[in-house]
């Protein structure tokens, strides 16, 4: 159905499109949700923390629960819209019928797919970066504050210069750091995944209720991809040919979302290498593209 | 010369369910327009006409036959370059003004800049929307609704302009403004291939109907051919007095094959008269 003669994507009509869908969701006023996260941001402040009376652990739980706290909250945002704005968008214009008056222009259907998909994470990357830069502020002002407190305790104890120098490096280690905007763009690659799924289920599902819900579940098993993955490999020992096949399709058809858990280790301040980065990023580029094309292929014959 | 629809022995089955029943919604539906013709395609609901002109649009694939778009298959995406559409009740996207939605559009068929700011300039003028450029659609009345659909059929500027029902729902004066536009792409010798089942508005505005029924097409032609009734003749006369009508009557009734059928006085149509009623008062309210 999308013409005889494949055509290569159109940059500028993807953009387009990508810049309508991304203008429609912010008109859908998404971006409240960016009070909500301020909220958060505040709220953590006035958790009743344990008081400790050593200079290494005073202030560091603080730190851990506003990394936490902000990055949960990213991932929540991230993934409810990736999978709930690509599931609405996609069946809203069909019933809409304005999805006639796209096509019924020169608009071959990768176009819009890739459009549609391309606004929902412009939108997400947006918040993200607006998410980011309030959590860097937060965390910066606080992470001095913590220093601070840190120093004074350890001047109070006669701590040698050189001590003092470690714990200072070791406590700003849980601050902005580059690791941590890395943990924030992998927060976005998994939705960038978990939204190329939604919009793979909403081009044969003509319900977005069944487009969340499922979108959720595969978000859910795909921590568990891995596991079904190394069980079919290993030769499934103690479960049937149903067991097997079972693990089969969950390892093939779902995504691995455990690779994206590197976001917790980075805020319990660890280093999060660069190939380690682009080891997820190119695993997420994988997952986009074979879900993109099997929602082209799906659309591409769907007779609307 | 290529002709700017031709649609070749069509036929299209839909499944209706999981079992696998099959329905055939247009069986075997020829079609031929000529370039700058009107043509209109009317039957009553669920004969085909909506399922014919998606197909005309490679929005859905025959089972059967062929569609071509001045030449083009109509599945292949180049053959849209030169269509515009409007589908039956349109809603298009509430959070965009008039100027935005023509904007949108113009983009997608590839114009920009100053080109695309005076042709949705020029658009909104002709559907008398530019009082309401900057207003979101969410805000429009269905006739506005269907004007804007139809403005942004246009916007790139096509060479045919297919028409799903385009005055559904609209009141009759909005409906009369969709006509005269429909006139006015005749006027600058634009294909317009309208599907409706109001008859009285496709007799106004086409030069070629197609009578579709239950997915196949029963009658084609000219319309001035098929609704001229052969063995009759009118003569309409203005200012004549009884005694010159009386006259008329001797003369036929001495012809003996002739028979007169009717005299009497011509009426208007109801729409004409509300028209003209609506005209009038809009007049005296904006001269007093």
């Amino acid at each position: 159905m999308s013409g005889s003669r494949p055509r290569l994507l159109n940059p500028g009509r993807v953009g387009v499109i990508a810049r309508h869908t991304f203008t429609q969701l912010v008109r859908m006023k998404v971006f409240y949700f960016l009070a909500a996260f301020a909220l958060v941001l505040i709220g953590v402040q006035f958790l009743d923390l344990p008081v400790h009376h050593s200079p290494e652990s005073t202030g560091v739980q603080l730190l851990f629960s506003i990394k936490s706290a902000a990055t949960g909250t990213m991932t929540l945002f991230a993934v409810v819209l990736g999978v709930v704005a690509t599931a609405l968008l996609l069946p809203k214009d069909v019933e809409d019928r304005t999805l006639y008056t796209i096509l019924a222009k020169p608009v071959p259907r990768l176009d819009y797919l890739a459009g549609k998909l391309l606004g929902v994470l412009s939108l997400i990357f947006v918040s993200l970066v607006i998410m980011d830069l309030l959590l860097v502020g937060v965390l910066a002002v606080k992470t001095n504050a913590v220093v601070a407190q840190q120093l004074a305790m350890a001047d109070a104890e006669g701590w040698t210069a050189a001590m003092k120098a470690n714990l200072e490096a070791d406590t700003r280690q849980l601050g902005p750091t580059w690791s941590l905007q890395g943990a924030v763009l992998v927060v976005f690659l998994r939705a960038a995944v978990i939204a190329s799924v939604a919009l793979l289920l909403s081009t044969f599902s003509t319900s977005t209720l069944f487009t969340t819900v499922v979108g959720f579940m595969i978000y859910v098993a795909g921590f568990f991809q891995a596991d079904a993955r190394d069980f079919y490999f290993s030769g499934g020992e103690g479960m049937g040919m149903a067991g097997r096949i079972g693990s089969l399709l969950v390892a093939v058809v779902i995504p691995d979302l455990q690779i994206y858990n590197v976001i917790d280790s980075v805020i319990q301040g660890e280093v999060l290498e660069a190939v380690l980065l682009l080891k997820v990023v190119g695993v997420t580029a994988f997952y986009v593209l074979v879900y993109g094309f099997c929602s082209w292929l799906v659309f591409a014959r769907k007779e609307i | 010369m290529d002709a700017a629809v031709e649609i070749t022995d069509l036929t299209k089955d839909f499944k209706t369910g999981i079992r696998g029943g099959w329905l055939r919604a247009v069986d075997r539906v020829s079609i031929r327009i000529e370039p700058g013709e009107v043509y209109g395609l009317i039957g009553p609901n669920g004969s085909g006409k909506s399922t014919t002109m998606k197909a005309l649009l490679g929005l859905v694939a025959p089972t059967e036959g062929s569609c071509r778009i001045f030449g083009s298959d109509s599945l292949a995406v180049d053959s849209r370059e030169k269509v515009g559409f409007l589908p039956e009740n349109p809603y298009f996207y509430k959070h965009l003004s008039g100027a935005e939605t023509l904007r949108f559009y113009g983009k997608l068929c590839g114009l920009g800049g100053r080109q695309l700011d005076e042709r949705v300039t020029e658009l909104l003028d002709l559907v008398d929307l530019a009082g309401a450029r900057d207003r979101r659609l969410g805000g429009y009345s269905k006739g506005m609704l269907q004007r804007i659909g139809l403005a942004q059929a246009l916007v790139q500027d096509p060479q045919l302009v297919i028409l799903d029902e385009p005055t559904a729902g609209v009141d009759p004066v909005g409906s009369r403004q969709i006509r005269d536009l429909i006139l006015e792409l005749r006027g600058r010798g634009i294909t317009v291939f309208l599907c409706s089942h109001l008859l009285e508005q496709v007799q106004e505005v086409c030069d070629r109907v197609g009578i579709i029924f239950r997915g196949k097409m029963v009658r084609e032609g000219r319309l001035d051919e098929l609704l001229a009734i052969e063995d009759e003749t009118e003569i309409i006369l203005r200012d004549a007095d009884p005694a010159l009508v009386g006259r008329i009557a001797e003369l036929v009734a001495a012809d003996g094959r002739a028979s007169l059928t009717h005299t009497g006085k011509p009426r208007t149509t109801l729409e004409r008269l509300f028209l003209e009623e609506t005209r009038k008062r809009e007049e005296a309210r904006s001269s007093s």
